[in-house]
């Protein structure tokens, strides 16, 4: 597949009567947001506020982040099965509004969601506060059931950004970047020298506020697959879970796979980048046995020489990781996993749940139990009575002018598992 | 300026008042420098002095530990240290714990920046790493000279960072024992680069670092399960300290380097005439009424009345677990496992305290 | 009564599977009751089927907690990867909690948690068979 991804360089948003981009400049109708929202009888009231970098600003409780796209040619639309219709993407021709971001923000399940500060402290571990934000900010009916709640706010983040992302259908790009992965074998034909290196991405797919959608499909009831890397450009994998903030991988994070990304960089050049195997991360521990089994035997039937591995989350997926990497390992290929830590508060503990002697190369994403202080801001999107119950704060850590002290897991993205941010840790 | 006040504590070998047979003094302080202070002084340059040096024999403080370091404290807090260096202990076993607790007493209730130095094998290590920074040292005094000035050198960074782990380099570039603190960075470049990197160096067989190594795994695969317990001769094997009165082999109460088989022969219970307790790490007051409840011989006698198993032997195996490093915790299984097959022990009960 | 054990503090999860399973429930259990309960199980012979720290909300996070376990024999299973599982959650469970306590939640957020953990044993269960591990 090969897919020319336009970036639009987004520098600014402002409120404007039709919702278009201009010099740079997205302009977007609040009405007519609104309008598109609402049309979900479950949410009752919505309201639209724009953040910019550098800002004396902190919006909370931010349950996605998402970035406008839109398919210009090549088939399928953005999200395939989750909110446009199925069929095949990562092909052809797709453009991004690069720099601006839409941010739900509500209290959809009032303890779970994180911090975006666009400025101050906070914001050196935050990718969303160097975006120029469409903060669509809603609220739910009263004693919606926690499924639904979580399903219509899902919803919200994808609408509204499939709707921004069609503003920059017939925009000419600042920049066009070209991404492509042949058929199997001709692509290990293409260069034959260079070690083939495959990635897996593993699916946060455990539960309620724990799931992720590949085409729509609920990635707890699918087994191990192999994907095109391009077709994460195009909204195959959406984000349905927040966990932790910290390392919450957001629908941004699955159209920007760092992993991916990188790969892609060094392709041709010092490795042969020949795909992604997709699997997930269920409860089920008899689940976890099959689909490690089968990880090891699809990174050795499509020939990799090395892999690397991502989580999402703490715990449970541990097990996972560590189970792929023994696995994958023992197959004879070269692993290396990226995660962040979780030592505690004094940071003298076991960063992970889990552990095995195969893996013996990690990259490091941080260590989510720091705390650092978090100033007043002079304007707030969202809410913040929820502070001290959110992942990351405490009873007592909220402050009168509207500051309090956190670890940073309560900074949405700010150790994401991936790689995404220069963050790491490291032992002293 | 006034000058940065350090308070140093050392024992009574390296103060100079004798070996192991003054390692009975009690808690002393002196002003300004004793012994190696004028070396920790010369590293530590003009802006800084030792104030006073803390003395205690090292016997004295592993008898009276908790007495010893409240009399310490007190004295030490005289001086209004501002930065506080112990040792270092080299692989005196009894004066690295020393140094340990002292220094983790006085960052304690001082809240200022400590150090001490170690060898690897000193038990003070593993005791002591999370709590402290612990400078590397040979295992003698002929190190001083190297180790002195590293212990200085952290010292000073210390100081001047306001203890704060996070201006701290890396065990190998500060030469301390690593503590297994994770600290945050931001790091060049970001940690999807860092994986193919890594990558690329591990396909191609060439060294790479992992940025957060695993626990290390020391495990033993459990043996089978007994079938045929009706036939079966059990042995005791126990960590809890356990030995003749008037501990005969003199098995330390702690970090110990030797282990002891005693005949039980003949005996129905653990007799109070007979055994002690010489383990330094919990209260010994039950079990020096008790010995049974470390070694359980009363009940094991039922049982082989009973007949649930064949014999049991008539000796068990003891040592201190207590601060006991793994490196001789692992020597005591390799001598005494062949005893125990040569007798045909089928399975042995390890007790622990 | 069936194959499976369900060790729970959950009031939703005993009432969808007090039918089906045998539940042990404990209103006043903690999240670290449940696991030393799961794993007084796994000494005495039964399977995981769930991992004991399903979902990723942390043990300080959550107050509830359910475990799923099998009393069927699987004989290529290791009874030791089992009891290691156990041990690495307790551990990690009670790192999380020496560093912040339990909050004590509202009514309304511990709902939210407890229709989260029923969420967690239904995705497994749906996947269970009805009794697995016996071969004819």
């Amino acid at each position: 597949m090969r897919l020319e991804l336009g970036k639009i360089h987004i520098k600014d948003v402002q409120f404007g009567p039709e919702t278009k981009v201009e010099a740079g400049v997205l302009y977007v109708n609040e009405d007519e947001i609104r309008k598109l929202v609402l049309e979900d009888e479950r949410i009752v009231s919505c309201r639209v506020e724009l953040a910019h970098p550098g800002e004396s600003c902190r919006i909370t409780p931010v349950k996605d982040v998402l970035e406008p796209r839109v398919k210009v040619s090549g088939g399928g639309e953005i999200f395939p099965g989750a909110l446009n219709k199925v069929g095949q993407v990562g092909s052809g021709r797709t453009h991004c509004l690069d720099g601006a971001c839409v941010v739900t923000v509500g209290k959809i399940v009032g303890f779970q969601e994180g911090v975006i500060d666009m400025s101050g402290p906070a914001a050196e571990y935050c990718p969303f506060s160097k975006t120029q934000n469409v903060c669509v900010v809603i609220e739910p009916k009263d004693g919606l059931e926690t499924h639904d709640y979580e399903q219509a706010g899902r919803m919200v983040g994808l609408k509204v950004a499939n709707y921004i992302g069609k503003a920059g259908k017939d925009v000419e790009p600042d920049e066009v970047v070209v991404y492509e992965t042949k058929p199997l074998l001709e692509q290990i034909q293409e260069y034959p020298d260079l070690p083939k290196v495959g990635y897996l991405h593993m699916l946060q797919s455990q539960g309620l506020l724990h799931d992720t959608f590949y085409y729509g499909v609920d990635a707890k009831t699918f087994i191990p697959t192999l994907m095109y890397p391009t077709e994460i450009m195009d909204g195959a994998i959406v984000s349905g879970n927040c966990v932790a903030p910290c390392d919450k991988v957001t629908t941004y994070h699955h159209f920007h796979n760092p992993v991916i990304e990188d790969l892609y960089k060094h392709h041709g050049k010092d490795l042969n980048f020949v795909g992604v195997i997709l699997t997930n991360e269920n409860v089920f521990l008899a689940d976890k046995e099959r689909c490690s089994d089968m990880v090891a035997k699809l990174a050795k039937y499509i020939g990799l020489d090395g892999i690397l591995i991502t989580e999402e989350g703490y715990g449970n997926p541990d097990t996972d990781l560590m189970m792929n990497c023994r696995k994958v390992q023992q197959a004879g290929v070269d692993v290396v996993l990226i995660t962040d830590e979780f030592p505690g508060r004094d940071g003298k503990s076991l960063s992970l749940a889990d552990a095995c002697e195969e893996a013996n190369a990690l990259a490091s994403c941080g260590n989510g139990n720091v705390v650092i202080h978090f100033p007043p801001m002079d304007r707030l999107i969202g809410m913040t009575d929820y502070i001290e119950m959110q992942i990351g704060g405490w009873a007592g850590c909220k402050n009168d002018d509207g500051s309090f002290d956190a670890e940073i897991q309560i900074i949405i993205a700010s150790t994401i598992a991936n790689g995404f941010n220069t963050l790491a840790a490291r032992g002293i | 300026m006034d000058k940065i006040r350090v308070v140093h504590y050392i024992n009574q070998f390296f103060a100079g008042i004798g070996g192991e047979e003054k390692a009975d003094i009690p808690p002393e302080i002196r002003p300004g420098t004793v012994g190696p202070g004028s070396a920790l002084q010369a590293g530590l340059g003009d802006e800084y002095e030792v104030v006073a040096t803390a003395i205690c024999g090292d016997s004295h403080f592993g008898a009276h530990m908790d007495e010893d370091t409240e009399t310490l404290l007190n004295m030490i807090a005289e001086y209004k240290p501002q930065l506080f260096v112990a040792g270092p202990a080299f692989n005196a076993g009894r004066y690295g714990v020393a140094c340990g607790n002292i220094a983790k007493s006085v960052e304690e209730k001082f809240n200022i920046p400590v150090i001490t130095g170690m060898y690897q094998e000193n038990p003070g290590v593993d005791m002591f790493r999370k709590d402290l920074f612990i400078i590397k040292t040979g295992d003698s005094a002929a190190d001083m000279r190297k180790s002195m000035p590293k212990m200085a050198a952290l010292a000073k960074k210390l100081y001047e960072c306001g203890g704060k782990v996070e201006g701290i380099g890396s065990p190998e570039e500060e030469g301390y024992h690593e503590r297994g603190i994770r600290v945050n960075y931001f790091a060049d470049t970001r940690g999807s680069e860092r994986g193919i990197q890594m990558l690329l160096k591990k396909m191609a067989k060439q060294p790479f670092q992992t940025e957060y190594p695993m626990p290390v795994f020391d495990r033993v695969p459990p043996a089978a399960p007994v079938t045929d317990m009706k036939h079966a001769k059990i042995a005791v094997v126990t960590s809890g300290g356990i030995v003749p009165q008037g501990n005969p082999d003199h098995i330390e109460s702690s970090s110990a380097t030797k282990w002891g088989k005693y005949s039980i022969e003949g005996m129905d219970h653990m007799d109070k005439k007979d055994f002690m307790t010489i383990h330094g790490g919990y209260d010994r007051a039950f079990v020096t009424e008790d010995p049974d409840l470390v070694v359980p011989l009363d009940v094991l006698r039922e049982l082989e009345k009973e007949g649930e198993f064949g014999e049991l032997a008539n000796y068990f195996i003891t040592t201190t677990g207590t601060g006991t490093s793994t490196g001789n915790a692992k020597r005591f299984g390799e001598e005494f496992v062949p005893k125990l097959l040569e007798d045909n022990i089928t399975a042995v009960i390890l007790t622990s305290t | 009564m069936g194959y499976y054990i369900v060790v729970t503090n959950n009031v939703l999860c005993r009432d969808r599977y007090q039918d089906t399973c045998r539940v042990e429930y404990q209103e006043d259990w903690t999240y670290l009751d449940v696991l030393l309960r799961a794993r007084d199980l796994v000494h005495t012979g039964a399977q995981l089927i769930t991992h004991p720290m399903a979902g990723s909300l942390k043990p300080n996070q959550t107050p509830y907690r359910s475990v799923v376990l099998g009393t069927g024999t699987m004989e290529d299973k290791e009874p030791l990867e089992d009891v290691m599982l156990m041990e690495n959650s307790i551990d990690s469970c009670q790192k999380f909690l020496r560093g912040r306590p339990l909050p004590n939640w509202p009514e309304d957020i511990k709902k939210d948690f407890r229709t989260l953990d029923l969420s967690f044993i239904d995705g497994a269960m749906a996947r269970a068979p009805r009794r697995p591990g016996i071969t004819e």
